[in-house]
């Protein structure tokens, strides 16, 4: 009796929390098109540039996939950490070191298989960022420092030291940009569809994210880990080391983090360029949230976002549209997913509006 | 080489000052609103909001003083949107200020290209000069540092010791700083709990956006994309390193703003990308061995029910 009560709670929250997204969506969208509007565009024209690619043709379908696929390193990396109550802003930060990590094992070890390789190259990466947010975890749970401003400044770091890698000692030859060595070919993804960027790398996050979903469903870690982001008193109270459980969950956040890195370097680019994630790790706030932060849910929320940053090649190419507006929508995402009460009001005041219509309709019919 | 000599005291001196304006205001709008119980990291946001806005007031009108007027308009703008969501819908506050971070970096790239058709900067527009008087620039050794400073610097004086004089000094102050402490007494005692918490969040935003304009408007005449790179979020540092307390924020923004400055005298000696990145170690190294001891407010994050 009492199981079922809680399974029904909690199937409830899960439905509750998907209706909350699917409206916070809308709202993005439609807000992002009376903004479209007010600035002079064609709404319609911009969505259609941006749905069309993703729906027409299979090159688009996998570019979308494509796009999505480091946003789902990013969001799980972001939804993990915020089972905790720790909010990861540092994934675009251990983006960069597992991209690093992965171009110096991708590019200097090499006469190793691809089925001993690429797995070498994801580890380190995985260690990598891994390492960086742990010691974020450490310095946060040993002196209380904040862990948004600590990951926040160490993005900058990060990206500015290996900016100096690629500009500096580890500068191929003649190279004009700041980039390193291209990688063995032993160290490349396969790829899924021909002549497109997607690779097998979408089968490994999926891959992650069902790991990380049956983790905290199904094992003492993970239910330790969403006692202690409940609540951290009544934790240390059962007996959890709450300390061991941040940490472990903050590194283990930031590792995720780093394999998105590292897939981008061995699935896309072949090398580590400076510069090369356009907000992966800010956009997957974005996706965690309209995810409720549900590992598992994150992969198709990056997909729906993956739509919209998909589409902004046809839309620079197509018509003169700024891309930047698709930026501006992942925003109202996290706005709008954060706040439900607001997303209920709102609903609330439209159905008050359609009720009145109604009303008058059926007024209308009477006098008739 | 670097020759020290007492030009490049003076250099590193004037150009330390610079750096500390920006980060000064925005801290001290920072202890508004953590005084007043609602944490501050939105900072960045509204600052860049600030930075645009106010050379879009300038280029518009041809007034740096009005496009002074925008950067504090727009950082109060932004500023509501984190009040709204942490104050009335009761968001968790850290979640609201980074929805206010990333909404700036998301608009400001997005109305450069819709205004001025230009990606990653604005046009120059007219911007404050130095105030150099003759009598100022005849003291030696303060006056050049003194005159290369424009006439924001010397309200950003004004305004810390306005702001100290207003938390410590006054009862406003105090009330809001009862909010800050301790929400649920506050309000027992007939205290407006949410209109002193729009106060400081406001607050914050104002001085912010104005931290912003003397970025672009006060320094450069134009805005580039990313233009705050992290000071908002430094601020937020400094805020607690000073203690929530404007004369801690005026302490802490000279000790970054001459790290800030040092990078720049030393880029032309070791890679760039290495040196830039010094203001930011310090930060971390503050953050984690130097804080020790610091509490914010204990009403942080608290609301109250009606």
């Amino acid at each position: 009796m009492r199981l079922d009560n809680l399974k029904s709670s909690k199937y409830s929250n899960m439905r509750s929390s998907v209706v909350n997204s699917f409206f916070a969506l809308v709202f993005s969208l439609v807000l992002g098109a009376v903004f479209i509007w007010v600035t002079g565009y064609s709404p319609f024209e911009t969505y259609k540039a941006i749905f069309g690619l993703s729906f027409s043709t299979i090159k688009g379908f996998a570019l979308t996939l494509s796009q999505a696929t480091p946003l789902m390193f990013t969001g799980i990396a972001f939804a993990l950490a915020y089972k905790v109550k720790m909010i990861n802003t540092g994934a675009e930060g251990q983006l960069y070191a597992g991209a690093m990590a992965a171009a110096l094992v991708g590019a200097y070890v090499t006469n190793l298989p691809g089925i001993v390789h690429i797995p070498l190259a994801l580890l380190v990466a995985f260690i990598a960022g891994g390492i960086i947010a742990g010691l974020v975890a450490i310095a946060r749970v040993y002196t209380g420092a904040s862990e948004i401003i600590l990951t926040l400044m160490l993005n900058n770091v990060i990206i500015l030291f290996t900016s100096y890698l690629a500009n500096g000692p580890l500068k191929p030859e003649g190279s004009g940009v700041g980039q390193t060595e291209r990688i063995a070919d032993s160290a490349r993804l396969m790829r899924l569809v021909p002549q497109t960027q997607l690779t097998i790398a979408l089968l490994i996050v999926i891959a992650v994210a069902i790991i990380i979903q049956f983790m905290l469903d199904r094992t003492v870690f993970g239910y330790e880990l969403k006692v202690t982001g409940n609540n951290r008193r009544a934790a240390e109270v059962a007996g959890i080391n709450v300390s061991k459980i941040s940490i472990l969950t903050f590194a283990l956040s930031g590792a995720i983090a780093g394999m998105g890195g590292a897939a981008m370097v061995l699935g896309v680019n072949y090398r580590f360029i400076e510069g090369f994630s356009s907000g992966y790790g800010f956009a997957g706030i974005s996706i965690a949230a309209l995810a409720a932060y549900s590992p598992f849910g994150v992969i198709p929320a990056a997909f729906l976002i993956g739509i919209l940053r998909a589409g902004t090649i046809t839309l620079s190419r197509t018509t003169s549209i700024p891309i930047e507006f698709v930026d501006v929508i992942q925003v109202l995402v996290i706005i709008f997913v954060a706040a439900p009460t607001m997303i209920r009001q709102i609903l609330n005041i439209f159905k008050r509006i359609t009720g009145k219509k109604k009303k008058n309709e059926i007024a209308g019919g009477e006098v008739q | 080489m670097i020759d020290f000599d007492t030009g490049l005291v003076i250099s590193i001196l004037a150009s330390t000052l610079r750096r500390t304006v920006p980060l000064l205001l925005a801290a001290t709008g920072g202890a508004f609103s953590m005084r007043s119980g609602v944490i501050d990291l939105g900072l960045e946001g509204m600052m860049l909001a600030g930075s645009f806005f106010s050379v879009m007031g300038a280029w518009m009108t041809g007034s740096p003083w009005i496009g002074l007027l925008f950067g504090v308009v727009f950082g109060i703008i932004f500023s509501m949107l984190h009040a709204v969501m942490h104050i009335n819908y009761k968001v968790n506050g850290s979640i609201s200020g980074m929805a206010v971070n990333l909404l700036a970096a998301a608009m400001t790239p997005l109305l450069l290209t819709i205004v001025y058709g230009l990606s990653g900067k604005s046009e120059i527009v007219t911007s404050f000069s130095n105030f150099d008087p003759e009598w100022l620039m005849g003291i030696p050794f303060l006056g050049p540092i003194l005159g290369s400073q424009n006439v924001i610097f010397f309200i950003a004086m004004a305004l810390v010791i306005i702001s100290w004089i207003f938390m410590f000094k006054t009862t406003l102050g105090l009330r809001m700083r009862m909010v800050g402490e301790n929400p649920h007494a506050a309000s027992a005692v007939g205290l407006n709990v949410k209109a002193y918490k729009y106060f400081g969040v406001a607050m914050s935003g104002a001085l912010a956006g104005l931290g912003g304009a003397y970025l672009s408007l006060g320094q450069m005449g134009m805005f580039v994309k990313d233009m705050t790179a992290g000071r908002g979020y430094i601020a937020v540092v400094i805020n607690a390193f000073g203690r929530y307390n404007p004369f801690g924020a005026l302490a802490g923004s000279a000790f970054f703003g001459f790290f800030d400055a040092l990078q720049t005298i030393f880029q032309s000696v070791f890679p760039s990308q290495l040196v830039m990145m010094t203001p930011y170690v310090v930060t971390i190294l503050v953050i984690v061995f130097g804080l020790k001891g610091g509490r914010s407010p204990a009403g942080t994050g608290k609301h109250v029910e009606e």
